[in-house]
């Protein structure tokens, strides 16, 4: 059975300012590749995390399956669908079933359109003209946990716990198969943020949607993720069921990443795992393991040859020659 | 010098609005002792960057001081004129801002903005330089001598907010603020800067106001914790009492909201249901009372006043110690 | 269809800018100036005492007196009368003319902004070029061609002006191009035209609108030195160029004819710029809650 998103060797590269020479067409154009040779699965009604800090692909990774950008190599299938070079107007009726949602809970919302409007307009988009856009307005509202009174407000008038609301009630407003939620609790409150993960397992349990969630807390991970993958430079070097991979991290910057979470108690002794120095540039990527740069365990073979991809678990797997026990 | 080194007094600052003035802070009280780490603690709208504009006198046109001093060294920044407050600002008290992006001049070099910010000291330029340099290798940037000829962007962002904690330790100031120093940074750089801080506050030995949302890096850095809400201190304690004995409702229901608490994988996360009043048309009696499941008869018509509970451990609360204990 | 749906939010939107302009005291001043300015434009044939055109030699080059309040030039006709009419001319001129320059500028910096790469700049060689036209040179050349008229005017100065609505449009454009509205609009599959004109263009007409106020004075100016040059609105039709070329030549007799062209100038000047300037204030959604929540 085909699963709901499957990624396979996912590639996407980036031009970067060029010198005279490439800018003429001669020579190869220099480019960085931000998202290097992913593949995952994301089954019917999972959450699937990835995890990752800035400049690890992330982003890309979630635009790319969304089709806002272009991947050069690899294959995105949706729903048993090449995504990969498919054109708008054959995108466009899939886009039903797949919905994005931005970081900026504010600044994802059209700044001159009232809410009703904004969350209404999947609807629009798609032609749905049988829709009463009144009644499905106040549902998509209540759905969010938001009183109709929102519906003729403007985003700037909202707070960003209201406006992740309307960007939350958006996302569910044709009941896609899959959301893609980039850093779903960036800008907010702590105690909003947990009010928007409560929103969203709720809705997950009760509509059965699938989430593709980028992040780089691990909270939100801990908290909605049923599998988790852990991305470095543009790669997976660790996945696995989120309680596996939490109690027993095998890669050591999903080690490094899961210290580096500040306790809030002052007493908490933590075998805190310092990483040395900082991310290296996409433009000069270290050889074979990309992370033996940083690795608090680096041992000489990992310079010398690249760690595979292997199994600990049937589902659990990471990329490191030295895995943690 | 004894007593605290910043004492802020019954401060409240207001802003004039169309819809009339937003009382933003309101009789805030916070003392910093000299050589102590104190955390602010706070969600949005709770007067955590008013607080800051008001200590380095940089408040907006609307906003007014309503009444209070702010002590520092004996003297009342308040009431200071803009020449001394001038000379105070960077010299005495500086800033480490949220954004490591926005912090440095960016067609300047670093070594260049290291060296224009000593212009106080009237040493020769290489001796500047030397300074820079040593600076520079404190805060953990490799290669220092080379680095300062370098620009602002050719350091990544945790390399930055290094660099802004440098230039604002350079002229050895007694209070440092930190405004969300590590919001901006990925958690392993995160980790990284928190440790900076903490030896170079310990090496320098001046006080920090550090401003956080992360209760974890709070609890981790902090001597002393100051929590607010909607414009109020709510509670103020050392760090173990905050953490392991909070008294203010909220104080106690932002710790259990805290998802990083939360070990176990649960159906519902606890939330703080209900939102921050208007601050333009404040209910009567605590601010707290719309959210707070302990409240009683009395928190709807009087005003909680700042009580010490035990030693060196305040809140503003009707219930604080009474009900206590329920938790932890 | 998307927007008459908008309208209904639009309105209170328009209710509140005004709602702030009224508050400061310079767009107050300029909402008044502005709205006495167009309501005798509009009303100008009731409001008139006189014939703005007819003859009465015996009352030639009167100082201000009860029968004309502000006298009369050297052929007798009321001076009150043919600065009311002369405004209403030249709003004649100002408006169509920033109208059209607005909606092409709109439409070709639109296209430049988000467009491919060689359209923007093929775009903007075109802007620029116009641009470097002084304008009152290439409308004297033009009516040289073609002979004075209001028509000419109003065409020349709009081919002029469209370059600078079509620089503002553009860069506005170019900012939000990239903005994380528009990117999920267009993951949800929003097709290009419902992006330029459901969320880009409110975004861009801001700006404009406040572009539009402050031009309309220069516009008004231009009118005026064209018709001062006899380039423009032509005789007996009263314009405030053309009444201060009377006074002008007539500075020895009468000081009156260039006191009435040169005030309603201002006046028109002052009040266009106030309100413009306020509105720019205002017009930002983001701006205006700053400034009301802080």
């Amino acid at each position: 059975m085909t699963d709901l998103l499957e990624i396979d060797d996912l590639k996407v590269r980036f031009p970067v300012g060029g010198g005279f020479l490439s800018s003429l067409g001669v020579g190869p154009a220099p480019s960085i590749e931000a998202v290097a040779g992913v593949s995952l699965r994301v089954k019917h009604g999972e959450t699937y995390a990835i995890v990752g800090e800035s400049g690890s692909g992330k982003t890309t990774l979630a635009r790319a399956v969304a089709g806002l950008l272009t991947a050069q190599e690899g294959s995105i299938r949706f729903q048993g669908v090449e995504l990969r070079g498919l054109p708008e107007s054959q995108f466009r009726p899939l886009r039903r079933h797949m919905a994005m949602m931005f970081q900026d809970p504010v600044g994802s919302l059209s700044p001159r359109l009232t809410i009703k409007y904004l969350i209404t307009e999947p609807y629009r988009i798609q032609g749905l003209k049988d829709r009463d856009l009144e009644t499905e307005a106040r549902r998509l509202l209540d759905m969010v946990g938001l009183s109709a009174e929102f519906a003729a407000r403007y985003p700037y008038q909202l707070s960003g716990g209201q406006a992740r609301r309307v960007g939350v009630a958006r996302a569910l407003a044709l009941d896609p198969k899959l959301i893609l939620a980039d850093e779903p609790t960036a800008g907010l409150d702590v105690s909003v943020q947990g009010e928007l993960l409560n929103l969203l397992s709720d809705l997950r349990d009760r509509l059965g949607v699938a989430m593709m969630v980028i992040t780089h807390n691990l909270n939100v991970v801990r908290h909605i993720a049923d599998r988790v993958g852990i991305m470095y430079l543009g790669r997976l070097v660790e996945e696995g069921p989120t309680e596996t991979v939490f109690a027993n991290p095998k890669h050591p910057y999903t080690l490094a990443l899961l210290a580096a979470n500040p306790e809030p108690d002052p007493d908490a002794v933590l075998d805190r795992i310092e990483l040395k120095g900082e991310p290296p540039s996409l433009l000069s990527r270290p050889a074979a393991c990309e992370f033996h740069t940083r690795c608090p365990f680096v041992q000489d073979n990992c310079a010398v040859d690249t760690p595979a991809w292997q199994a600990v678990e049937p589902d659990h797997h990471h990329r490191c020659h030295w895995p943690r026990s | 010098m004894a007593g605290p080194l910043l004492d802020i007094r019954n401060l409240s600052v207001h802003y004039r609005t169309p819809r009339g003035d937003i009382k933003a802070l309101r009789q805030v009280n916070l003392a910093i002792p000299p050589g102590q780490i104190v955390g602010v603690v706070g969600e949005s709208g709770c007067g955590k960057s008013t607080l800051i504009s008001a200590v380095l006198r940089l408040m907006s046109p609307n906003a007014r001081v309503a009444e209070g001093r702010i002590g520092f060294k004996d003297q009342d920044l308040l009431v200071l004129s803009e020449a001394r407050m001038r000379a105070l600002r960077g010299k005495e008290i500086s800033i480490v801002f949220q954004d490591p992006m926005q912090a440095h001049n960016p067609v300047l070099t670093i070594g260049r903005q290291m060296a224009d910010i000593q212009y106080r000291d009237g040493t020769s330029e290489p001796e500047k330089r030397r300074r820079a340099a040593a600076m520079l290798g404190q805060v953990g940037i490799p290669d220092p001598e080379l680095r300062l000829d370098q620009y602002p962007h050719e350091f990544s962002g945790g390399m930055r907010q290094r660099i802004a904690i440098a230039m604002a330790l350079m002229a050895r100031p007694a209070l440092l603020i930190a405004d969300e120093p590590t919001t901006a940074l990925d958690a392993t750089l995160e980790v990284q800067v928190i440790h900076k801080l903490k030896a170079l506050q310990a090496d320098y030995g001046c006080s920090i106001l550090f401003i956080s949302h992360h209760l974890g890096v709070i609890a981790e850095l902090c001597d002393e914790v100051v929590v607010m809400y909607a414009g109020e201190v709510v509670e103020q304690g050392s760090v173990r009492d905050l953490f392991h004995a909070p008294q203010h409702p909220y104080t106690r229901r932002l710790l259990e909201c805290d998802p990083g608490r939360i070990k176990e994988r649960t159906r519902t996360l606890p939330t703080i249901p209900g939102e921050v009043p208007d601050l333009a048309a404040l209910p009567r009696g605590c601010v707290f009372r719309e959210r707070c499941t302990d409240a009683i008869e009395r928190c709807a018509t009087e005003h909680p006043a700042w009580r010490t509970l035990s030693d060196g451990h305040h809140a503003a609360c009707h219930v604080a110690g009474q009900a206590a204990d329920t938790k932890q | 269809m998307a927007a008459i749906e908008q309208t209904s939010g639009s309105h209170g939107e328009l209710r509140e800018i005004l709602g702030h302009v009224v508050r400061e005291p310079l767009g107050l001043a300029g909402l008044i100036i502005v709205s006495l300015i167009v309501l005798s434009a509009v009303f100008a044939d009731w409001i008139v005492p006189y014939d703005p055109i007819a003859l009465n030699i015996k009352d030639r080059l009167q100082g201000p007196s009860a029968a004309h309040w502000l006298g009369a030039d050297q052929l007798g006709r009321d001076t009150l009368s043919r600065v009311i009419m002369g405004g209403r001319v030249a709003l004649q001129v100002a408006l169509p003319t920033i109208a059209g320059a607005m909606t092409i500028g709109l439409t070709l910096g639109m296209i430049a902004g988000f467009g491919p790469r060689w359209l923007d700049n093929l775009i903007l060689l075109l802007f620029d070029t116009v641009r470097s036209f002084p304008t009152v040179m290439f409308a004297l050349a033009v009516v040289a061609l073609v002979g004075p008229s209001l028509e000419t005017v109003v065409l020349v100065i709009m081919a002029t002006s469209a370059p600078t609505y079509g620089r503002v449009s553009r860069t506005q454009t170019l900012q939000l191009k990239n903005s994380e509205f528009l990117l999920a609009e267009r993951a949800m599959g929003a097709s290009t035209p419902r992006i330029l004109l459901v969320h880009l263009l409110p975004n861009v007409l801001g700006p404009l609108a406040v572009l539009a106020a402050m031009d309309i004075p220069t516009v008004v100016g231009l009118e005026a030195g064209l018709s001062f040059l006899g380039m423009g609105v032509r005789p007996p039709t009263p314009s405030w160029g053309s009444l201060l070329n009377d006074g002008y030549t007539l500075i020895r007799n009468t000081p009156w004819l260039i006191i009435a062209g040169g005030i309603p100038l201002i006046l028109t000047t002052l009040g266009f710029t106030f309100l413009g300037e306020t509105l720019r204030d205002v017009i930002d959604p983001k701006l205006r809650a700053r400034k009301g929540e802080r």
